[in-house]
This record gives structure tokens, sequence and C-alpha cells, in this order.
């Protein structure tokens, strides 16, 4: 069977597909090995795994769960003052990869403005804005 | 067998390694663990973890080859069979949501399946969407309740019926829509990018159209994602496929590329807010992830009326739930039991099944 001379994929796509694709593989590792952390030792988490999972099951509010197993939230990036910690870690992962798409935005925008291509680069800075907004809180979707 | 060692099997195999030692790691510990009255036994806690794994796993693979986020398929199931509290479904469904389409960006990118221009070009004008219907949505809680909710999911529920309508008889002109007439805007964008067709063994390069009504629809379709907090992949899929005549392949493919571009700006209230909780999160990640990369893979490969029976089944059940959501916000009818959304479910998917047997079968 004849294999036709495949195309040159765009620069910028494949840097944002490759940076999105290893973090993503990296955010996920970390979410395999967390739990562990988490289970292993109970006292070193900010909600205990074995409390966690009756509370949620027993249909409590996401508020009442941090207030009855944790204490009291500790904001959506306690992860960086309890990195240690199973779930600290685990949410470093998560955070990892609910961020992917700005890091790869910025990198895809770098790529077409090397390439001259601007409106492309402005469109790519935009939604990497609405990214970083919506980090710190400003702008949110649902 | 050098394959294995090669991308992207490389590190498919790094990750169900890891994720092995962990299973066996946490089996150990959980069997060893002295709990408290009160707690969940380390036995349960070991079958929870797992399962929602194997779940999340199975979710994305069907989810990824459908080309719509998992979470269209998690959020109802969950709301549906469990007692967890719905804005921590509703969060973690937004994880399901994206991380299949986080992981096959990778393969859809470097394949040229997906397009990045498409997909930036179609993103910036969600995200001004979606913000735009989270605001509405708050406005339309304040003032006009149920109702207002009721009347927009019926006509959500009539346009999603139409579209799948339209899929069914539209036949092969939409898996690879004719172009007449490319206008000067679309001309202008530069939007198109041949790939190489794997199931065709050919370089496809497809002219594209009207992108400035599909900046329109996608605004439209943001407003309505952002407004009732669903996964908008079964709205973006047709929008790019009927409006701007991308090829539906490419346009699923790109559908699952601009859900994980787009919910890394959904996610961060419900994560600022602690809605995603961690340890409870974490297995559907590692499911999505594992699942949505063998799901691209299986994807290129798979012919795209294959793809386009998938749809259809998912947009019937999803147009099922609208309207009978619709009709029960508006106290025309009672709630629909579980056991009857599972009997549509099965009834639909049994059509699917049907229609897939007989497409792979004719062999076209």
């Amino acid at each position: 069977m004849n294999v036709p001379e495949m195309p040159q994929m765009p620069r910028a796509q494949t840097i944002y597909g490759a940076i999105v694709y290893w973090v993503t593989i990296l955010s996920c590792l970390i979410c395999m090995i967390g739990p562990v952390i988490s289970v292993a030792s109970p006292d070193n988490n900010v909600l205990d795994p074995y409390k966690l999972f009756n509370a949620i099951f027993e249909g409590k509010d996401a508020e009442t769960v941090w207030e009855e197993v944790g204490g009291d939230f500790p904001g959506g990036h306690f992860y960086l003052k309890h990195l240690t910690y199973g779930d600290g870690f685990t949410q470093l992962g998560l955070a990892l990869g609910c961020s992917v798409a700005l890091w790869a935005l910025i990198a895809a925008a770098i790529s077409y403005a090397a390439d001259k291509i601007y409106f492309y680069t402005a469109l790519s800075l935009w939604v990497a804005g609405l990214v970083a907004l919506s980090m710190v809180g400003i702008v949110g979707m649902h | 067998m050098q394959k294995l060692f090669r991308s992207p099997w490389l590190e498919v195999n790094v990750m169900l390694t890891v994720m092995i030692i962990s299973c066996v790691a946490l089996a150990l510990i959980t069997a060893s663990a002295e709990t408290q009255p009160g707690e969940m036994s380390g036995g349960a806690l070991w079958g929870w973890l797992f399962g929602f794994f194997f779940l999340s796993f199975a979710i994305a693979l069907v989810a990824v080859i459908g080309g719509i986020g998992g979470g269209v398929l998690f959020t109802p199931f969950m709301l549906a069979f469990t007692p967890v509290d719905s804005l921590i479904v509703r969060a973690t469904g937004l994880i399901v949501a994206m991380f299949s389409g986080l992981i096959s960006t990778g393969p859809f990118m470097k394949g040229g399946l997906a397009n990045l221009r498409i997909c930036v070009f179609c993103a910036a004008a969600y995200g001004v969407g979606a913000f735009a219907g989270a605001q509405g949505a708050i406005y339309v809680a304040e003032h006009l309740g149920q109702t207002g909710e009721g009347l927009v999911r019926l006509a959500l529920g009539v346009i999603l019926f139409s579209l799948a309508v339209y899929f069914l008889v539209g036949g092969k002109k939409i898996e690879w829509p004719e172009v007449k007439k490319v206008d000067g805007f679309t001309q202008w964008l530069k939007l198109s990018q041949p790939y190489y067709e794997v199931s065709l063994n050919k370089v496809i390069d497809y002219p594209l159209t009207r992108a400035g009504w599909v900046v329109l629809a996608i605004i439209g379709v943001g407003l309505l994602s952002g407004f009732f907090g669903l996964g908008a992949g079964w709205a973006i899929v047709p929008a790019q496929n009927v409006i701007m005549a991308v090829p539906l392949k490419v346009a699923a493919a790109n559908s699952g590329v601009l859900l994980g571009m787009g919910d890394c700006i959904g996610v961060w209230p419900y994560l600022l807010m602690g809605a995603i909780i961690p340890i409870f999160a974490a297995p559907w990640l590692v499911g999505q992830v594992l699942g949505g990369l063998l799901g691209a893979l299986i994807l290129i490969r798979v012919k795209a009326g294959f793809v386009r029976y998938l749809l259809i089944g998912f947009m019937f059940f999803a147009c099922f739930g609208l309207l009978t959501k619709g009709l029960g916000m508006l106290g025309i009818i009672g709630a629909v039991p579980a056991w009857l959304n599972g009997l549509i479910f099965i009834v639909i998917f049994a059509g699917v099944t049907r229609s897939i047997i007989k497409f792979t079968r004719s062999g076209s």
C-alpha cells in the first residue's frame, strides 16, 4: 500500500499539542501517586481520606465536607503550602492539569508571533488571558 | 515489541505500570489499615478509588470516540444513582469532560486531525459566550426562576433533536461536507489545513466556509454552556460540521481539544471554592487520561461513520434529558425515574450498536 506524503503541521500546533500532552501525563502521574501518600499517612492530609468518602456519600455539600473533615477550606491553591500532604500533592496534579491550556497557549502565541501570524497570536493570548483570570478567581464560566 | 517502547505506547505503558503499582500499594495499605468507628473501612476505600478509576476509563473511551465530553455521561449518571452533592458531581464532571479532551489533544495535533487555528478561533468566541452565559444564569435565577430555565431547556432539546435528525438523514454530505463557495472572511482566516486520513490512506484538504456565522453559533453554544454548566461537545461538533463544513472526524477531534482548552477557564471557580475534592476527583482524572489516550489512538484509525452513529445516539439521549427536564421544570410532568432514563439509554444505544454493526458489515 502506498502511503502519500504527510502534510507538515504548523509549528504552533505541534508545540501546543506537545505541551498539553506531556503536562497532562505529568498531572495524571501525580494524581496516581497522591492518593497512595494520602491513604498511607491519613494524618498527613488536609482531609482524612477514611472520613472523607463517608461524608461525600452522605450527600453533604462541599463546604460542609471541608468543614467537618478538614476543619475549614484552605483555598483552591492550598497545595502551595501543603505540598508534602497526600491531598496537597494530588491538588498540585489537578491544578497543573487545569492550567495546562495557559502554558500551551502562551507557547503557541510565541510560535505564531515568530511566524508573523499576528491574528492567531492575539487570539491565543486572549484565550490564555481568560484562563489566567479564571485561575486568580476573576473570570468564571460556570 | 519495539512499538511498545516508542511514543505513544511508551507513556501508556509507564502510566499503566505506575497505575498498577499504585493500585497494589493502595490495596496493601488499606488492607492493613485500622479504622475508627465512623470511618470508611480500608477495603471499601480501595474499592471506591479503583471503581471510580475503572468507570472513568470506560467513559473516556466512549466519550473520545464520540467526540463529546465524558461529563455528558458522568454527570447524569452520578446524579441519578448516587447521593453525592450536585455541586461536587458537576465540578468532578468538568474534570471528566476536560481531561479526555486534554490527553487526546497531543495525538490529534501531531497527526493534524485537529486544527489549532479552528480551536483557538472557536475558543475565543466560546470564552466570551460562556462568560456572558454565566452572568445570564445569575440574572435568570434571580428574576425568572424555574419557568425561564424550563423554557430554555425545552428550546435546546428541540434544536438538538433537529440536529440529530439532520445528522441521521444527512449521510455522507455531513461526514465530508461539500463547499460550493468560500467567503472572503473565511479565506482571510486561512483556517484550512490538510491532514493525512489514515482510514482512507490519502491526504484530505478541506475547504471551509461561513466562519463568521460559526463565531455567532459558538458564542451561542458558549452562552448555553455557561448558562447551564453543561459540557458543549454535543453542540460544538455540529456547529463546526453543519455551518463551517468541517469534516466530521476533524470536528470531533477539534471538539475534544476545544473542551480541554475552554474548560481550563470553567474549572477554576470550582477548584477555588473547594467543590473539586482532590482524592475524590483524582481517580476520575486518571481514568480519563488513560481512557482518553487509548480512545484517541483508536479514533485515528476508525472510519467517520462509526463516530457519526455514536454521536447521533448521544444527541438523542441528551435531547430526551433536556425535554423531560424542561417539561418537569414547567410542572407539566413529574421527575423522570432513573430506570426510565436507563431504559431510554439502553434502547437508543441498542439502535446505535445495530447501526454500527450494519455499517461495519457493509464496509462503507
